[in-house]
């Protein structure tokens, strides 16, 4: 019915147009997730939009608040790597969903898990009889330089038989409406416990609506995925660890997220040792076999001996193990071969080959560079065309900057496009370059349309491919689809899959009747010793603030350095490289940091408001060192800071398991303290001492009120002695401190071997018993050094027996 | 021709190491047509905990060993007798540059002596613009892929200085080439490289070479090294040739192959991962004795 517009419809057209939620329109000629090519809202998104549409600013902006608050007391981040170095950020999360319908989902769903198959069998053929190369479908080329071709791998047979266990897929959507696959990733696939917190973040914001959706839940996914691992121990006692390369890696934190998540351990590769091609994960109760291993570790990293030599994060002797089939790797090394970007080209004719069937979802159109006819046939496109590596195994959107897009270019530089073809013509791919399709966006108050690719994950279960009913939408930060990666400004958005009927809920908590409680498995020796040195950098700092803001104390008052104590003071916390001339010296920050590293290497063992708190403390102490000046200014900051620090050890003592991982902790604190008590009572209490030094010791050992209790006598040598250094029941004297490692070590693994106590278990006995049996008037120098030294020793003797 | 040949190799460490795993690469390996192990073996002192003898991906011999207790000194040894028989020299049936790639391309094979292992970048070797530059100043239109090699062997013989103090096993061939010295494996890291670079593949050669003493001096027991030269791939008809740029000649009589890689990195007579603290200091002996 043909309609004549009035003014008021006009009018009502323009309300529309300017209201920042229905006003969204797409961009010609691009396909959008929300609306399709009639400009009408597709039936998933519709109950989201009007939802939106009725909730005004402030209510979407604390919704919106919500989620950032869950990511950032979560602590999720990623690391960043800038010109010159690298920082960690805070996810960029999209707030809007990105909304697929279920039908059509399935329908993507059977292309993936085929391509899944066909990648399974592409790396078996590529690692075994290589028939693709010999009967001519494959380039040879293509496998011989490629540098991702692992040839220590050739011939290995996985452990299960299988290469591949957990794939993803870059996807896209095309103007047509259709779905390609842009990249394949099977090397370490990163992301998956990115979309589980996009999807708790998310659900924040829109608990309601995502209650009202008929959502699709992730847990059944990953619940499988863990199942499957799990049959793939050979031995009841093997364990299964999640690989990481360790902190520095842009996704550390997932890893992290996932081992804490699935309850697997988290591992480096130096946690690892291969005896008799066994792998073994070093445990502070000694060396413990793995059977599995989930590594999001490049390959060629993996192992020293056999692959890049110059890998320090690798395992010497994994390849060796592999060999032998005695662990399950996923994905096997040298999947990462299947990545390349050239492959894309043959992978229509390899599914033929493989599978005697037509690939089901298109990957993007591909052209290799190394022959004559598809040379000349990117050159004649080469405006809709972009030109990248042939062995990148990234997309070309996200490769930094590497691929070069035909119709940027110039006549000129075309030509030397065509030079560039012709010479290193098998080094290079052409790809039609694409647009994809759009979703929306809150950007500046207002609906908008980016565009977004989507991350896809397929895991192998027990009953085969299994694709995760979601994934994780890259959303570009301009209209330009080459801003899509993260490192270039990107954000993320969560994926609702949108069934009509209400969908099974699962959670990867047990039923309730099959509830058992078990203990911590072993502690790794790395993650003990990272856990003993927080514990001792901690301490130090703590012991370093007090004795500062002692000294800041007295100087405020009498403003002299050069009065006795003062300097006497000065001259001792320089031995420790602390200059007082600094009001928060940079060997503190130093202690701090050192903290914070060794708190970041096992950030899967403490709870997210431990971490923070840490943070907050380095990052107040930074601030402080740069405004802070030396007297009462930093008495007060010091105060500050110790509170903060009070507070971190608080968490920590309120919330941490008392098991193994504790006692690490807590035996770097006790030894710290006794050793700060120790060196402190050894320098000050000589015959010489300085007028007030007992007062101060009283004050850094925080025991002037009790001293004032027990003893009815002015500050002495005796009576400070026996409070600080002997009293059993104060926990800042050095005996108290003897007696809680005592206890905390025969806690320890093996601390009883064949009904004896261990050496060690003994060393700290005594330690104990030594200085129990001291008499306040027997305490000199002499014996603070030796005590001192015996300290020293015992730190020592610990890394040998546990933490190597 | 026949040889029996000794090394032994010497790690003696400033702190005891408390463990250590490694890869030697020190036996000779068969080869049809060219030499034939008749009997060989390698032993180490401490004994290893655990030992394995595997072959590679280019079918060298390996031996995985093993130490989970202390020592401060570790010596390999390897004793072989080998039979050589000389690399007959045939007519040069070798393509000329232009019509080589089709024959490259039509090598439908990634078997460990496929060329296609040996023309792209490999971990020690990336593509250098200065040692491509060198290469391309050298080739005349005229010229078949095995004249080309020829002439850049004698160029870098001629151009280049043996200096053992120059490099060290870790110098990169582009510092080589600015130095124009070093030793073996500097001049065949260079002229892979140079060959590589116009498309010729090229693989990187470990072996033993018999050194025959001055006139009327006598030979010098241990004064042998273990050595390195190049092959390259010429042609379906020709297939691989060997070339030795510190000696200028082709590896005929007197040099014992012990393994094929793309650089010195898959050949390394000893890649080593040690559990210990302080340096270490290495000692090489080599005798290689013709049998008569």
């Amino acid at each position: 019915m043909a309609k004549t517009k009035t003014s008021e419809a006009a009018t009502q057209e323009n309300r529309i147009t300017d209201d920042p939620v229905f006003g969204y329109r797409a961009l010609p000629g691009i396909a959008d997730e929300m609306v399709d090519i009639h400009g009408n809202v597709r039936s998933v998104w519709q109950h989201l939009l009007a939802s939106i549409g009725r909730m005004d600013e402030t209510e979407l902006s604390n919704r919106f608040a919500r989620a950032d608050r869950y990511l950032r007391d979560a602590g999720v981040f990623y690391r960043a790597y800038g010109s010159k170095e690298s920082s960690e950020r805070s996810w960029p999360l999209s707030h809007v969903p990105v909304l697929i319908d279920e039908d059509e989902w399935a329908n993507l769903s059977a292309g993936l898990v085929q391509r899944a198959d066909l990648l399974e069998k592409l790396a078996a053929d590529i690692y075994g009889p290589n028939r693709l190369v010999s009967e001519g479908v494959v380039p040879p080329s293509l496998v011989g330089a490629n540098p991702e071709f692992l040839r220590p791998m050739v011939g290995v047979k996985p452990a299960d038989d299988h290469f591949l266990h957990f794939c993803s897929f870059e996807i896209g959507r095309g103007p047509d409406g259709n779905w390609w696959v842009l990249s394949d990733r099977t090397e370490a696939p990163s992301g998956a416990g990115f979309a589980l917190e996009n999807r708790v973040a998310t659900t924040r914001a829109f608990s309601d609506l995502y209650a009202e959706t008929h959502v699709h839940r992730l847990a059944g996914f990953f619940g499988a995925f863990r199942d499957m691992l799990q049959s793939r121990k050979r031995h009841p006692d093997d364990r299964i660890a999640v690989l990481t390369p360790g902190l520095a890696n842009e996704t550390y934190f997932e890893h992290a997220y996932i081992a804490r998540y699935l309850g697997f351990m988290l591992l480096e590769g130096e946690d690892l040792t291969v005896v008799d091609d066994r792998v073994m994960v070093r445990t502070v109760a000694g060396l413990k076999p793995v059977g599995v291993l989930w590594r999001r570790l490049d390959a060629a990293f993996a192992d020293p001996l056999e692959l890049n030599q110059r890998s320090h994060i690798g395992t010497p002797g994994l390849v060796e193990a592999l060999r032998a089939g005695s662990v399950t790797i996923v994905n096997a090394l040298g999947s990462g071969i299947l990545e390349t970007r050239a492959f894309l080209a043959f992978m229509p004719v390899i599914c033929r080959q493989l599978l005697g069937e037509d690939l089901l979802l298109p990957s993007i159109a591909t052209w290799w560079c190394g022959q004559q006819p598809e040379r000349d046939h990117v050159m004649g496109n080469i405006e809709k065309m972009v030109i990248g590596p042939a062995y990148s195994t990234r997309p070309f959107f996200d490769d930094n900057g590497q691929s070069v897009l035909g119709s940027s270019l110039r006549d000129t530089a075309k030509l030397s496009v065509a030079d560039w073809l012709k010479t290193d013509g098998a080094k290079l791919v052409g790809q039609e370059a694409v647009t994809l399709s759009t979703t929306p966006a809150w950007i500046n108050g207002k609906l908008v349309p980016r565009p977004m690719s989507l991350r896809v994950y397929v895991a192998r279960t027990r009953e085969g491919w299994q694709v995760m009913p979601g994934g994780f939408a890259r959303i570009g930060s301009g209209a330009n689809a080459a801003a899509i990666a993260m490192q270039a400004g990107g954000s993320a958005a969560d994926v609702w899959i949108v069934s009509n009927r209400p969908v099974e809920r699962t959670s990867l908590l047990p039923p309730e009747e099959s509830f058992i409680r078990t203990m911590p498995g072993s502690l790794p020796s790395r993650a003990a010793d990272n856990l003993f040195w927080l514990g001792r950098y901690i301490e130090r700092a703590e012991g370093a603030l007090r004795i500062l803001r002692a000294w800041n104390g007295r100087f405020a008052e009498t403003a002299d350095p050069n009065m006795p104590l003062l300097k006497d003071v000065s001259t001792y916390l320089s031995a420790l490289d602390i200059d007082t001339k600094q009001a928060v010296p940079d060997s503190l920050i130093a202690n701090i940091n050192s903290a914070l590293f060794s708190a970041g290497n096992i950030r899967d063992r403490f709870s997210a408001d431990g971490w923070l708190a840490l943070n907050d403390l380095a990052k107040t102490a930074r601030k402080f060192q740069a405004t802070v000046e030396v007297g009462d200014d930093a008495t007060h900051a010091m105060t500050v800071l110790l509170r903060k620090l009070a507070g971190f050890a608080g968490l920590v003592h309120e919330n941490m398991y008392r098991f193994t991982g504790w006692r690490f902790l807590s035996i770097g604190r006790y030894l710290e303290r006794g050793l700060h008590m120790t060196r402190l009572l050894g320098h000050m209490t000589g015959e010489d001492t300085p007028d007030g030094a007992y007062d101060m010791l009283l004050e850094i050992g925080d025991s002037v009120m009790t001293h004032r209790r027990r003893y009815n006598v002015n500050t002495a040598a005796l009576t400070v002695t026996d409070l600080l250094a002997l009293d059993p029941l104060n926990p800042r004297s050095v005996l108290y401190q003897l007696n809680e490692i005592k206890t905390e070590v025969e806690q320890l693994p093996n601390a009883y071997g064949n009904g004896q106590m261990s050496s060690f278990y003994r060393e700290a006995m005594r330690l104990h018993a030594g200085l129990a049996v001291m008499t306040p008037d027997g305490m000199n120098a002499a014996v603070y050094k030796r005590l001192e030294q015996e300290l020293e020793r015992f730190s020592d003797i610990l890394a040998q027996t546990y933490l190597n | 021709m026949l040889y029996d040949i000794n090394l032994k190799i010497t790690y003696a460490y400033e702190v005891p190491a408390s463990g250590g795993r490694h890869v030697v690469r020190v036996l000779p390996v068969s080869l049809p047509d060219r030499q034939r192990l008749i009997a060989g073996s390698v032993s180490f002192a401490p004994n290893p905990e655990e030992r394995s003898d595997n072959i590679d991906f280019f079918a060298n011999p390996t031996t995985s060993i093993t130490f989970r207790s202390a020592h401060d000194k570790l010596v390999i040894r390897m004793q072989a007798r080998v039979q050589l028989d000389p690399q007959p020299m045939t007519a040069d049936f070798s393509p000329k540059l232009a019509d080589f790639p089709p024959e490259i391309v039509n090598v439908w094979s990634i078997a460990p002596d496929s060329p296609h292992h040996f023309l792209g970048q490999s971990p020690l070797l990336p593509d250098d613009p200065s040692i491509a530059a060198y290469a391309a100043s050298i080739v005349k239109p005229d010229m078949t892929i095995r004249q080309i090699a020829r002439a850049i062997c004698e160029r870098i013989h001629r151009d280049f200085t043996y200096d053992a103090k120059a490099t060290t096993v870790d110098t990169p061939p582009k510092e080589a080439f600015r130095l124009k010295r070093g030793v073996c494996q500097d001049f065949a890291h260079v002229m892979i490289t140079a060959l590589r670079s116009l498309g010729i593949p090229a693989g990187y050669v470990s072996g033993f070479l018999r050194t025959i003493p001055p006139p009327g001096k006598e030979r010098l027991e241990g004064a042998d090294a273990m050595h390195a030269w190049v092959r390259f791939w010429c042609g379906r008809a020709d297939g691989w040739m060997e070339l030795d740029p510190t000696n200028n000649i082709f590896a005929g009589a007197d040099h014992i192959v012990v393994g094929h890689g793309r650089d010195y990195s898959d050949v390394a007579p000893v890649i080593g991962v040690l559990k210990s603290y302080g340096s270490h200091e290495t000692e090489q002996a080599v005798d290689v004795l013709p049998v008569v």
